[in-house]
């Protein structure tokens, strides 16, 4: 207690350099939570973009060996109709889980009549997908167009791919590739409608397709793949566990990819920022903790007597530093304090200011959008406290190792 | 002024040293400030150790209030033998058994008049709730019970003093140790700080001993040890 009343009062003492140094760390603090709350919103944002946009869902089941050979031997990894039923049957009883629709990729060239170029397409349930689409970071804006069940010829073009094309809805296509067979096919498409895929590679080639269209391009009746919605507060690598055991019972040999898994994107981005992130609370710590030194080495210097007056009084050299680790502890949580005010205000000031921009590979603006994460908050508070305290020791240990009688003559 | 008489330390000495030398170094230069010091103190005495500057007074009051570890020789206090003491335990002899009065006061520029007072007994974990009433007792015998909430800049240097005599004492301690108490007051100040740690010695029976070279303090002393060039020359009223 001792400690505390006079670390608080020794800082207001010394109020002006304590200020400064207690900025210091606001600033940290706040760089730090605001670029973790910016990152949380460009994380959501990505996770949804994969989860609904590309249609990824939380899980995707197909057989094994089909993620690392599934585009160059299709035909072996397909589940037919029986076997696509009885998995589907499976994975619906488990409880958490909302969808489990099946899909079928084609790739190939699609034609205008004039010009011809590559496309990869999605083979959806048109009725699933509108679920499974349905982007919740979205909600509030138009729906965007999606697969009709009563149109079976009918299917969505990426936004630069109709760009190319000269594509819209109402206009009509031709969609040419191969079956599962090896011969060539070729079907007439109707275009209802364009989308937005939220990626600059992938915005030029995508088609998105009934299921029974690339059933029948391809020849088959089956689908490649299941892909799983969750409930949202359930975790993807809990569920793959619990279906794994279910669909291994049941004489499945499958292979189970999360979201994440399947989103190079994401996982690229996220490696990128979770990068600079350590870079930036590296440089943070670093400026807390010679903030930290530095501050305190001077008051210190300039309190030997004092301490040499506490160790006469029977303070033990724990004590000393205790107490100026204290006192570095007080300015690391006051700083933080500061610093978690200032992240509210400028993050609140960021969110109104609906700032938009173009993130590097999106196809489009997206809002500047700033999260105050408490669980980042409590954490960076704890940590860089800790840290301040830390510090404090240097300069404490110092001052404990002073002879009392040295400490008491100092001028 | 008495012819040398050193004192034999009796049984039951509150303080005993023996052959107590301490040399400080200059570069490699051997200085020594205290040789062969054989000196014993008894409870409730008020002793005025003095001499000229440099005469070893400081080290000899140092090494007794446990601050400062002789070259050699034996301290013991309170028949505990200070050489088998770690750091730690003779933090706690301090804070338990001796009370320090400093020539520049050395209160806590932060703390309260009150506060200051409370520090030995916070720094030995007393509560609020026992302290505060123990120190404002102690202000009050040392005539400053309006001035509990003054912060030391906002004294006087005597006022500042009798607050660090109020701090020495309220831990009930065996001995105060005084070094140059009055050497930052004037005349008339330093002889009422003087004046009011005998009338405490006098009521509460503490041992106080006490370093001057202005000889006008002495008088006040019943006992005086002098000490020239780090050696015991003189002492009046020497030891029961």
């Amino acid at each position: 207690m001792i400690a505390l009343t006079l670390a608080l009062r020794n800082l207001w003492k010394n109020r002006r350099r304590s200020l400064a140094t207690l900025l210091a760390i606001a600033v940290g603090f706040a760089a730090i939570n605001l670029f973790a709350g910016y990152v949380r919103d460009v994380y959501q944002g990505l996770r949804a973009a994969a989860i609904h946009g590309e249609g990824l869902g939380h899980l995707t089941i197909a057989k094994r060996g089909f993620f690392e050979g599934g585009s160059l031997n299709p035909a072996h990894f397909i589940f037919n109709k029986a076997e696509m039923d009885r998995l589907r049957a499976i994975i619906v009883s488990e409880p958490g889980v909302v969808l489990a629709t099946p899909q079928l990729s084609a790739s190939g060239l699609v034609s205008n009549g004039k010009l011809s170029t590559i496309f990869i397409a999605d083979g959806e349930d048109p009725e699933a997908a509108g679920r499974l689409r349905a982007n919740p970071l979205r909600s509030a804006e138009p729906a965007q167009a999606g697969l009709d069940p009563s149109r079976p010829a009918a299917g969505l073009v990426s936004q630069d791919l109709a760009g190319m094309l000269g594509a819209a809805s109402g206009s009509s296509l031709t969609v040419m590739t191969t079956t599962l067979a090896g011969q060539t096919n070729a079907l007439d498409l109707d275009v209802i409608g364009t989308w937005d895929t939220g990626t600059a590679a992938s915005n030029d080639k995508f088609l998105r397709l009934p299921l029974a269209y690339v059933q029948q391009l391809l020849d088959t009746d089956g689908a490649s793949r299941v892909v799983v919605l969750l409930d949202e507060s359930l975790d993807a690598d809990r569920m793959r566990a619990a279906l794994g055991a279910k669909l291994g019972a049941a004489g499945f040999d499958v292979d189970m990819r999360t979201w994440v898994e399947r989103s190079n994107f994401y996982r690229q981005v996220k490696n990128l920022f979770d990068l600079i992130f350590l870079l930036l609370f590296s440089i943070v710590f670093i400026v807390v903790l010679m903030s930290i030194v530095n501050t305190l080495s001077m008051s210190v210097m300039e309190r030997v007597r004092e301490i040499g007056t506490l160790r006469a009084l029977g303070m033990r050299k724990g004590g000393v530093v205790r107490l100026f680790a204290v006192e570095g502890g007080v300015l690391g949580a006051f700083g933080c304090l500061f610093g978690a005010a200032f992240t509210g205000v400028t993050a609140a000031a960021v969110n109104a200011a609906h700032i938009q921009y173009t993130p590097p590979s999106s196809s489009n603006p997206v809002p500047l959008t700033v999260a105050v994460v408490s669980g980042t908050l409590a954490g960076s508070l704890l940590v860089l406290s800790l840290v301040a305290m830390l510090a404090a020791c240097w300069p404490a240990r110092r001052a404990a190792r002073v002879e009392i009688v040295d400490a008491l003559g100092h001028v | 002024m008495v012819t040398a008489q050193l004192p034999i330390a009796n049984a039951m000495s509150l303080i005993e040293l023996k052959a107590i030398a301490k040399t400080y170094y200059l570069g490699r230069t051997p200085v020594p400030a205290l040789r062969g010091i054989d000196l014993a103190l008894e409870r409730g005495e008020f002793a005025a150790l003095w001499g000229p500057s440099g005469s070893g007074k400081s080290s000899l009051l140092n090494l007794i209030g446990l601050i400062d570890v002789p070259t050699s020789g034996t301290i013991r206090i309170d028949e505990c033998d200070a050489a088998s003491l770690g750091d730690a335990e003779r933090a706690a002899l301090r804070n338990r058994k001796i009370g320090f009065v400093f020539q520049s006061f050395n209160l806590i520029a932060v703390l309260s008049a009150l506060e200051n007072v409370m520090l030995p007994l916070t720094l030995r974990g007393v509560g609020r709730r026992i302290a505060e009433p123990e120190a404002r007792l102690r202000l009050q015998e040392v005539g400053l019970a309006d001035f509990g909430n003054h912060r030391p800049d906002q004294l006087s240097g005597g006022q500042r003093q009798r607050v660090a005599v109020a701090r020495a004492l309220v831990t009930g301690p065996l001995i105060v140790i005084a070094d140059e108490p009055t050497a930052n007051l004037d005349a008339a100040t330093g002889h009422q700080v003087i004046d009011l740690m005998r009338a405490l010695n006098r009521r509460q029976g503490v041992t106080f001993l006490f370093s001057t070279h202005d000889s006008r303090l002495l008088d006040s002393a019943d006992r005086l040890i002098g000490l020239v060039d780090g050696k015991l020359e003189t002492v009046k009223g020497a030891a029961a």
